[in-house]
Formats: structure tokens, sequence, C-alpha cells
């Protein structure tokens, strides 16, 4: 993992066309395995690992924001 | 998405949105400097787009969204074992669920048909509604509006000039040459 981008929570958006070569480059590709992290369940506050979206279904995963 | 996600629950498809940081930070809903900030943001989104699937957040750092393409509105689709189906770098509810379904086949029917998956890429689109776009912008606060303002009148003026040119928006590559 690279180290934190200092803005990663930008205070300002500008248009970043490198975030999609990213997506494309160097994310996972389609038929290669995901990787998993540990996330924080809103509604419990409990960790929620990724692959346990995926242990016995098909794993529907939107990312996004409010903004 | 939370229509589709109803659809396919009883299909053994399970939905999260895993909430990232703020892809337009405003004074109302401003970018996180704590998890605090994360949560709360995510739970106004919750309530205010009556999100019925699970709201899971990634850490300050982002480090699922990193790891996964920093795209502020991707949709994946993993299959048992970690198999990646499908990735699109923006969210088109068609363009899901036409993934969605062939995944489904696929998990239910390989064995049988001997089906061996392989690699494939494609372009997908969608219709980006302008005036709702401008109203989350709003929502956020003035600072989300201006942060804007300069790109959206840059491609009004390159859509007035050749309405028929391929719109270059951040997720396409295209670039055009003189043939």
């Amino acid at each position: 993992m690279d180290a934190v981008p200092r803005d990663y929570n930008y205070v300002n958006w500008v248009p970043d066309p490198s975030e999609f070569v990213r997506f494309a480059d160097e994310a996972p590709k389609a038929t290669s395995r995901a990787p998993s992290f540990p996330l924080e369940d809103l509604e419990t506050g409990e960790t929620v690992r990724m692959k346990e979206l995926w242990r016995g279904s098909i794993a529907l995963i939107e990312f996004g924001s409010f903004t | 998405m939370e229509a589709l996600a109803a659809r396919y629950a009883g299909r053994a498809v399970r939905s999260a949105f895993i909430y990232t940081r703020e892809a337009h930070p405003g004074e109302n809903f401003d970018f996180h400097s704590s998890m605090d900030d994360k949560r709360a943001n995510a739970r106004a989104f919750k309530e205010h787009s009556d999100i019925k699937r699970q709201i899971l957040l990634d850490n300050l750092d982002g480090d699922a969204h990193r790891a996964y393409g920093t795209a502020p509105n991707m949709t994946w689709i993993i299959g048992r074992g970690g198999f990646v189906f499908y990735k699109a770098a923006w969210t088109a509810v068609k363009d899901v669920e036409e993934a969605l379904v062939n995944a489904i086949d696929f998990q239910e029917n390989r064995i049988e048909n001997e089906w061996v998956p392989f690699y494939s890429e494609r372009a997908a689109w969608s219709y980006r509604d302008p005036d709702r776009f401008k109203e989350g912008l709003e929502r956020a606060g003035p600072k989300s509006v201006g942060d804007y303002a300069a790109l959206a009148a840059k491609r009004k003026a390159a859509q007035k000039a050749d309405p028929e040119a391929m719109r270059i928006v951040p997720g396409n590559f295209y670039k055009p040459g003189d043939d």
C-alpha cells in the first residue's frame, strides 16, 4: 500500500483525471481476486471485513459519499 | 441502486455501500477530519436518500477506497472467493444489472456448463442529470458549487462549440484525433 496521500480528504475538489487512471490501471482487474479491508458498520459500529460480503454470496458494492 | 439491491436480495446477492471521502465537500457536508465527521455525513446521507443497504465506513485514510482505485462513485461485483466479476468507474443501474445477471448466471451454472472465465473490457454509458447534480452541490454548500463552477463552464462551452463531439469526462480516456 502506498503512503496515504496527504490530501485524501481534500478541502476543495479539483478535477483529478489520475483517479480514473488508477482505477483502470492499478486497481484489481476483472477476473482477479478482490482485496479485503476492515470497514465499520454505520449502524452497529462493528468491524466488517469486506470478504464477508462475498462469502457465500455475490457482493454488489457501491462506493460513494453524500456529496 | 436501492431498488436493484432489493430486487436481487433473494438471489444470494449481498449489497453494501462503502462510504468514502466526500467527493465535493462543502460547508454543510465538509471533508472528514475524524471518523465522527465521516459517521455524521454518512448518517445524513442514509436519512436523506433512504438507504436500506448496509453502509460500511472506510477508514479515515481511505485504505479500501484507494486500493479499489479511488473513483468517486464506482461499483464492483465480486463473487465467491473474491472473484472480481465487474468494476465500473461510474455507477449506472442498467449496466450494473446486466453485469449482475451475468455474474449470477456464471456462478449458478458454470460447473454444469463447464464455463471458463476470461478478462474483457468494454465501454458503458449513462445519462447525468445536470439539475440533480447541481442540487447535490448546493446541498453540500457554496464551496462545493464554487469548486465545480470553472469545470462546468468549460464543459458547457465545449459542448456549445461542437454538440456532436464525444464528451471527454472523468472515467473515459478518449482523445479526439484527425481521423
